[in-house]
């Protein structure tokens, strides 16, 4: 073997070494970057098992329909199948909703296969007092005109719903939506420009916090919270009742 | 770009984003039902998937914060980290383009906020300079000081 011979050979030998070594660590990073990537995997699993058990957006106990003291029902009390929905007469999702559901809901109960009942309750007195003079006009006709004139004026005050950026109506407006609605000035009059039913909304507010509502539109079905947009909730009841 | 420069800018941005995230995230775990609530506000996705991203994302966040804080996986993690903030850029300024008011979400709360209107474009502005760290750190990453993967990924020097 010639010297030049001898030296190609080592330099070969050298570099197949290399090469080796080059290999060796990138099966090494390789493994490496996997375990961590498995471990944070884990991790975050972990961490989503714990937050899907901490959340408690579905956990509603809500008093079944019909039996509220602070909402007006429409339909067979002894209807197969039953929806609550809580609500702010401010909160615009609650708009929605009623524009997506309320002809729908009006003929399932009509059929006999809805009961439906509103709860309004005051959540967003932060953002204005429409929200709880609203609630309060609302006790007022149910309790002196009675559950139809109530989901009447209960509909109108949404036909009619402000922006949350104003302006609101006042309880003249409100008064006047009563009556528009059915009820009679003389036995209303008082209690809206008064807003003599606080303690109503106070507890009717106070019973959807402890049946666990965090938010409007809350929509109960057969005892279960259905989330969703209007459309979403629509769906679930009509497939309930199909 | 000079390495000293590049390495110690790199663990700036990663500081910077990975504690963003850590609040962002640590603040949303908590109250899950808040983060999914303020998913929806947004209404982009699905109800089929809206409680599922709002349980998860405060969990990502934490973890991909606390990956770039120690340089763990740095380059991916920047890169997921960015993905993030290009989706949440794009989640606000449709917001905003649609006229909807709400609480971005992004520390806790979300769902109706007044005043959204004027806080989206500092919104906006913190995300995107958020996006160019993480961007930095995707790119420049493997450099950055104090980096758990210089542990990890040690380089046998070559034997000649």
């Amino acid at each position: 073997m010639s010297k030049k011979n001898r030296a190609e050979d080592r330099a070969s030998r050298a570099a197949e070494a290399r090469a080796a070594q080059q290999r060796a660590e990138r099966r090494r990073t390789i493994r490496m970057a996997t375990i961590v990537a498995v471990g944070m995997a884990l991790v975050i699993l972990a961490g989503f098992l714990l937050t899907r058990a901490l959340d408690t957006s579905k956990d509603v106990s809500a008093t079944p329909a019909g039996t509220s003291e602070h909402g007006v029902t429409v339909g067979d009390p002894d209807a197969p199948h039953s929806v609550i929905v809580y609500e702010d007469f401010l909160c615009p999702f609650c708009g929605e909703l009623e524009g997506a559901t309320r002809d729908a809901f009006e003929r399932l109960a009509e059929e006999g296969d809805l009961l439906v009942e509103y709860r309004p309750f005051n959540l967003l007195e932060r953002i204005s007092d429409y929200s709880p003079r609203a609630v309060n006009a609302f006790a007022v006709v149910l309790e002196e005109s009675g559950p139809e004139v109530a989901k009447r004026y209960h509909d109108l005050l949404f036909d009619n719903q402000p922006s949350e950026s104003g302006p609101f109506p006042d309880n003249q407006d409100l008064l006047d939506l009563a009556v528009e609605a059915g009820a009679d000035e003389a036995d209303v009059s008082e209690g809206i420009l008064e807003v003599t039913m606080r303690d109503w909304v106070d507890a009717a507010t106070a019973a959807a916090v402890e049946a666990g509502v965090q938010g409007t539109p809350t929509v109960i079905l057969d005892g279960k919270v259905v989330q969703g947009g209007p459309q979403d909730i629509l769906d679930a009841v009509l497939e309930a009742t199909a | 770009m000079g390495g000293l420069v590049v390495g110690w800018l790199g663990l700036l941005a990663r500081l910077a984003t990975g504690g963003v995230w850590i609040v962002a995230g640590a603040l949303k775990i908590p109250d899950p039902a808040a983060s999914v609530q303020a998913v929806r506000a947004y209404r982009l996705l699905p109800e089929a998937v809206v409680p599922t991203v709002g349980q998860l994302l405060p969990v990502v966040e934490v973890v991909v914060g606390l990956a770039l804080v120690v340089g763990l996986l740095t380059r991916t993690m920047a890169v997921v980290s960015a993905v993030l903030f290009v989706a949440f850029i794009i989640a606000i300024a449709s917001a905003w383009a649609r006229g909807l008011t709400i609480d971005c979400g992004c520390f806790g709360g979300g769902g109706y906020d007044p005043d959204a209107a004027e806080k989206y474009p500092w919104e906006i502005a913190r995300d995107v300079a958020l996006l160019a760290g993480s961007v930095f750190v995707a790119a420049f990453g493997h450099r950055s000081r104090w980096a758990l993967d210089h542990v990890l990924f040690r380089r046998t020097p070559l034997e000649s």
